[in-house]
């Protein structure tokens, strides 16, 4: 399998590039696109498509901590009682700030986690490309994904449509 | 096409002046490490001084009954009240969208997290022991005995431990692209060096994919909704550690909300001057520009009124109800025979920001930075009043007595400047004090918006 790189200056000509590709029939899961900053979301190989499931799973990281958070003072308070002079030992008010504490941390804890995983780091078998410094001049790279033997024609194509 | 060709040079003119911030971490300063040099000869008075009383035990502060907390609660709240500079004034103008807080999110971000680092080593310094800090953990203990949840302290630290992790995860989640920008960089500049060793690890494989960029902005967005009520809801907590205790000029209602007012002015403050030295030190005034000052001071102007009004509010209603212990604090902080304390927080935290910042150029970076300096100072006093008034006159009068601080907390508390000054300075020269990525996406949006005003003219 070999891979066919362009290094686009301006986002505008990436677009044309994808625009071209896609009418030459080319997959979405062979083209890679890359940006050193986030691109206009409309900005995508054809029929690709990005989601996340940050917010929900933010939500749940929250139920779970400050489920988590509240048994342990439920618990713990009962298992170790100490005087409080006629006071409940599980107030509400007070367990409540605990509780509060614990959803931050579970949906702390479950944000970050749901990016890590989502991004797919720490990629530690991520392996730099030939053309990969030029991210850092903020200019948009797109791999596409083709046989040894294929043809580069249609790729040639895509990128004279871009410059012009 | 003439706007295309304008907008492909405007792009490269950026990336020129984007080695401003880039230079700092990718070449070698002598400057900034002697910068780094001299606040960490300051930091370590901190060290000397708290190993001093480890050895000595806690004696040698000049804490006493019935003055318990001294100097070292004092510092405590003040750090953490400067810990909301960042954290909170980010999430806030990112849920706003405030377009102009792009050069600003990063600088305001590390003040947090090294000024709740510091913050949270003052209850240690304050035990004596702190050897004995976990007694506060909730682990299973052979001991017998469980921390008490009923009590603020244990509030304290569930809050604390809670913004402190939060804060570093959204100083470290933005700073992912960024050390990616600084890793392909170096790769073709020096593959083989320890930094770009450092840059790659920071980076974990981050390659700049819509779906990352997607989850990433989703996460930020998260991370911002989430801290902001962990924000406010750490200095409530730090200012129920006083108002839950039946001691004059604490038990009150509004302290919650007075702190939180007091901990944003005074975080504005640190971000005011640490940005009129960084613009001045680094030659970035193209980022931290006048703009960026301008709204700033505006805000800052703001809370300078809300934390007048607070102030005044709180003080007239003990007045009014004259009732005898609270008097007795209130005659004290502003008649005693330390009065000109209270009336030079009043100058510098009332009178000069309220004489200043309402005018344009009074907003001006010189103008905003002498402004926060002297609310710094003035907010630290306001914390010593706080703490050390009523504790020299509590509410039974028999256990009445004064307070004056020991060189061991004089050392602690510039050491503790020395401290955030070395890790702001070292971290200067690590990270991009201006976030690069999130700068060029400001540029893109402008850029966006111009081409389509541009064809919508020409269609």
């Amino acid at each position: 399998m070999g891979s066919f790189h362009a290094v686009f200056a301006r986002p505008e000509q990436a677009r044309t590039a994808l625009a071209r590709l896609a009418s030459d029939g080319v997959s979405s899961d062979d083209i890679e696109m890359r940006s050193s900053a986030p691109l206009d979301h409309h900005l995508l190989p054809h029929g690709a498509s990005v989601s996340s499931r940050v917010p929900w799973h933010a939500l749940i990281g929250g139920i779970l901590g400050g489920i988590a958070f509240f048994s342990m003072v439920k618990f713990t308070s009962e298992a170790y009682p100490l005087p409080t002079g006629g006071m409940p030992i599980v107030p509400l008010p007070t367990s409540g700030i605990i509780t509060f504490e614990g959803m931050a941390i579970g949906a702390i804890l479950m944000t970050v986690g749901t990016v890590l995983f989502e991004c797919g780091l720490p990629g530690l078998r991520s392996v730099a490309g030939p053309l990969d410094h030029h991210l850092a001049d903020d200019h948009v790279l797109i791999t596409v994904q083709c046989g040894e033997d294929a043809s580069t024609v249609w790729a040639d194509g895509a990128l004279e449509t871009a410059r012009s | 096409m003439a706007s295309v060709a304008t907008a492909a040079a405007e792009a490269a003119e950026s990336r020129e002046s984007e080695q401003v911030l880039v230079r700092p971490v990718t070449t070698f300063r002598p400057k900034l490490l002697l910068g780094s040099l001299l606040a960490g000869g300051v930091m370590g008075l901190l060290f000397y001084s708290w190993g001093y009383q480890i050895v000595n035990d806690i004696g040698v502060a000049g804490i006493s009954r019935p003055n318990f907390w001294g100097f070292y609660i004092v510092n405590f709240v003040f750090w953490i009240g400067i810990s909301h500079a960042g954290t909170l004034i980010s999430a806030i103008l990112r849920v706003t969208q405030a377009e102009w807080r792009r050069p600003v999110t990063r600088c305001a971000e590390a003040i947090t997290t090294f000024a709740l680092m510091i913050g949270g080593l003052f209850p240690l310094i304050h035990l004596g022991r702190p050897w004995v800090f976990w007694y506060m953990v909730p682990l299973p203990t052979s001991r017998g005995i469980w921390p008490n949840f009923r009590s603020p302290l244990m509030w304290d630290i569930m809050a604390i431990s809670t913004y402190l992790l939060g804060s570093m995860l959204y100083l470290f989640l933005p700073m992912i692209p960024d050390m990616a920008i600084l890793r392909d960089k170096t790769m073709k500049d020096a593959p083989g060096s320890l930094r770009t060793l450092f840059f790659r690890v920071l980076a974990m494989g981050w390659r700049g994919t819509p779906q990352q960029w997607h989850s990433l902005e989703a996460g930020i967005k998260a991370m911002a909704v989430i801290i902001i009520p962990v924000a406010i809801s750490v200095h409530t907590i730090v200012s129920w550690d006083f108002a839950m205790a039946i001691q004059p000029m604490w038990h009150s209602a509004i302290f919650g909300p007075y702190f939180v007012v007091g901990a944003i002015y005074s975080g504005i403050a640190v971000l005011m001057v640490a940005m009129y030295l960084l613009r001045r030190g680094m030659g970035i005034g193209e980022y931290l520009s006048d703009k960026v000052f301008n709204n700033l001071g505006l805000l800052f102007l703001a809370f300078a009124m809300m934390w007048s009004y607070f102030t005044f509010a709180e003080h007239l209603t003990v007045w009014y109800g004259s009732e005898h212990a609270e008097m007795a604090v209130f005659n004290l902080r502003l008649y005693g025979p330390a009065a000109w304390v209270f009336w030079t927080m009043i100058v510098t935290n009332v009178v000069i920001p309220l004489l200043i910042l309402p005018f344009p150029k009074g907003r001006s970076p010189l103008g905003t930075a002498i402004v926060g300096l002297g609310v710094l100072v003035g907010m630290w006093i306001e914390r010593y009043l706080i703490v050390v008034n009523t504790l020299s006159l509590p509410r039974l009068d028999f256990t009445v007595g004064s307070y004056s601080p020991s060189w061991t907390e004089l050392g602690i508390l510039v050491g503790s400047a020395g401290m955030f000054v070395f890790l702001y300075f070292t971290f200067v020269q690590l990270i991009p004090i201006v976030s690069i990525w999130e700068v060029r996406e400001g540029e893109h949006i402008r850029d966006h918006k111009a081409q389509t005003i541009i064809a919508g003219e020409e269609a």
